[in-house]
């Protein structure tokens, strides 16, 4: 059978040093108590043994025939009447002497039937009596019992009182015990909360590896994680490489093959073959721009630790683009401040702007509007709005399908949007596209990890930029 | 007009240079960055055609180079990088296009024409004075809505004279516009060119100024 482990390390420590503390001192309990039980107890039977030798060096035979003690015992309790402490000495034939203290009753003299010191339980005047006696002869001869008793309830008081008292005294010692053995293990655990927060802070972008100072028995990890980090960040930007590199050394081939098969197509005995050349290659090179541009997401697709500060990333966009579309107006508006930066690639961010902006600027009459802002969910919401003709809405679905375009006579590919939800999807972005009374509106919506709460946020047009 | 292709493909060079020159251009032709950024008149080209990913350099640094040497004349990228960070590096480095391959002659042409007309601030692409009217898309001219027959130099020619109405064009200035570095040329070329325009378009469209050059009235 396996016993239930807790997920939590804390808990585990915490029922470690519990079990500990409560064994210890259970244990402490029981040890002590037995000792002590057993010193007072053989206190007492040394006490009663030596008072009963006392008895008997104190008591002689009057001339009267009378036993008398020649002075009173050296301990006042048998003194006191009923006071739990008695003793009684008995010969044949004369009067018993008995203790002040035993105004009623008597002792069993059976226990004193030998010259050697004998003991046992009896019943006293005032209850169960542990009772010492021994006989001496007298000086006719006769046998004088010496019975000497303290009430077992004294004894049993002296070890209930200790008992009480250690009882508090350990309860109290395990309660600092235990709030000694949280606080260490607080304590302890403290760099692993410390931990815990940095990967929260890599987790949402705000660091670009783990960050702090941790004890020896975590340093490593955390050098090996930063390590970690920084390798499958060079691996991905290796593959980015490759993978353009790879673009790059098929894409002038495939220019000529295209300029070739525009040539042939001029041509009237083989516009045939040239066309179907111009159409294949066209394919060749769609289809190379969209893997390519997955490529690149899946490489990405891993959450890297940097955060993107929106507006920074776009400012040169904008810029681009005013070179690009020099007709139309470029305006960018921060409602979100300019802080807001969401944990996710800051290429393919920049990616999907990019071609939303583009589409915007190649459809807009005069003006392109990207606003930045905080949803009432404080999901971070980016639209890229523009003044065009907008989609009919039965087609906006497939404005996003690979290789539609709307109008031949613009260019593209026809691969844009379909690349920008590709890459959106991957960064846990929603991508859409609607209608309003000015044209088509882009909407990028990124709601996890509630990003808008977390910085200082301005009102709308906190900050205003245009060309 | 002169164009100067800075491409290190060979054949896409050739191919490309062809094509350009077939559409009335006169086309330059650097192999590498050191033979572009040597290249002694680029500031009279009417545009550079500018390769990235050059033999011994980056496009973008010479692109910055020029752009910080002030250099006015437009350039359009053609590379094979397709990403956006690549087309928004380059823009915002100067150039003024950013075109990726493989890419149809026509679309290049027209991006071409896009950005002349963008250089004398219009947005048509016909390009007009008075009845005259020429389409370097279409490489069509007319006057007085009849269209002209004009060969391939009149045609550049006619162009020039479009492009930079009022202003005094020398032969020098002609000659550059409409040949490449290393072709042939000949001074009566331009005398003999303005003399078979003004037969077609009108002899007082074109003023000779004795020791200047040519001026084509607005």
């Amino acid at each position: 059978m396996r016993w239930p482990v807790p997920a939590s390390l804390r808990l585990r420590f915490l029922l470690a040093v519990s079990l500990w503390v409560m064994l210890g001192i259970v244990a402490i309990w029981f040890s002590a108590v037995g000792i002590f039980s057993k010193h007072v107890e053989q206190s007492y039977h040394e006490e009663l043994e030596v008072h009963v030798r006392e008895l008997g060096e104190l008591t002689e035979i009057a001339p009267n025939g009378a036993i008398i003690l020649t002075r009173p015992l050296s301990d006042p309790r048998y003194a006191e009447p009923l006071s739990g402490f008695y003793w009684q000495v008995t010969a044949q034939g004369r009067e018993p002497l008995r203790s002040r203290s035993m105004t009623r009753g008597s002792l069993d003299e059976s226990i004193a039937h030998s010259p050697e010191i004998l003991h046992r339980l009896e019943s006293g005047p005032t209850g169960p009596a542990i009772t010492y006696g021994y006989t001496r002869k007298g000086r006719a001869g006769e046998d004088i019992h010496f019975v000497i008793a303290t009430d077992q309830s004294e004894l049993d008081r002296l070890i209930g009182s200790f008992t009480r008292d250690l009882t508090s005294w350990l309860a109290v010692l395990t309660a600092l015990l235990l709030a000694t053995g949280f606080a260490i293990i607080s304590f302890g655990l403290k760099p692993l909360d410390r931990l815990s927060l940095a990967f929260a802070r890599l987790r949402h972008g705000e660091a670009e590896e783990l960050e702090g100072q941790y004890p020896a028995e975590i340093a490593p990890l955390s050098a090996d994680l930063n390590a970690y980090i920084h390798q499958n960040e060079a691996m991905v930007a290796r593959a980015r490489v490759q993978a353009g590199n790879l673009a790059h050394s098929l894409r002038t081939p495939l220019a000529i093959i295209m300029d070739e098969a525009e040539r042939l197509a001029t041509r009237d005995d083989c516009r045939g073959a040239g066309l179907v050349l111009l159409n294949q290659a066209g394919a060749m090179e769609q289809q190379i721009q969209y893997q390519l541009a997955r490529a690149r997401s899946a490489a990405g697709s891993k959450p890297s630790g940097r955060g993107v500060a929106l507006p920074a990333v776009a400012l040169p966009i904008l810029r681009a683009m005013e070179r690009l579309h020099p007709e139309t107006r470029f305006t960018l508006k921060t409602a979100a401040g300019e802080d807001m930066s969401l944990p996710i690639d800051p290429v393919d961010y920049a990616e999907v702007l990019s071609i939303l902006l583009d589409n915007a600027g190649k459809w807009a009459r005069h003006e392109v509007t990207l606003t930045f802002a905080c949803g009432p969910d404080g999901a971070s919401t980016v639209t890229i709005a523009d003044d065009g003709p907008g989609i009919p809405e039965g087609l906006i679905e497939r404005a996003f399908a690979v290789g539609t375009r709307f109008d031949p006579d613009v260019a593209g590919s026809g691969l844009g949007l379909a690349i920008a939800r590709d890459l959106c999807e991957t960064m846990g972005i929603e991508l859409t596209l609607r209608n309003d009374a000015e044209g088509l509106v882009a909407t990028l919506r990124y709601a996890a990890a509630n990003i808008c709460a977390k910085g200082p946020q301005g009102g709308l047009g906190s900050r205003y930029w245009t060309r | 007009m002169r164009l100067l292709i800075v491409e290190d493909d060979p054949e896409l060079g050739r191919r490309l240079s062809e094509r350009l020159r077939a559409a009335d251009f006169a086309v330059e032709l650097a192999r590498n960055r050191s033979e572009a950024e040597d290249w002694p008149d680029v500031a009279r080209m009417a545009a550079v055609i500018l390769d990235l990913g050059l033999p011994d350099g980056s496009g973008l640094d010479l692109l910055r180079q020029w752009r910080d040497q002030r250099l006015e004349t437009p350039i359009l990228i053609l590379t094979a990088r397709g990403s956006w960070q690549d087309k928004v590096e380059g823009l915002n480095a100067g150039a003024d296009d950013f075109v990726v391959k493989p890419v149809r002659f026509e679309e290049l042409l027209a991006r071409l024409n896009a950005l002349f007309r963008r250089q004398q601030g219009t947005r048509v692409s016909t390009i007009a004075a008075g009845d005259l009217a020429l389409d370097p898309l279409a490489r069509t001219a007319t006057l007085a809505g009849a269209p002209l027959m004009l060969s391939k130099q009149e045609f550049r020619l006619l162009h020039l004279f479009l492009r930079r109405t009022g202003q005094v064009l020398s032969q020098t200035d002609i000659l550059d516009d409409l040949y490449a570095l290393g072709d042939e040329r000949e001074t009566n070329t331009v005398e003999v060119l303005i003399s078979r325009l003004r037969r077609k378009i009108g002899r007082e469209r074109i003023t000779t100024l004795r020791g200047l050059g040519y001026r084509f009235a607005r």
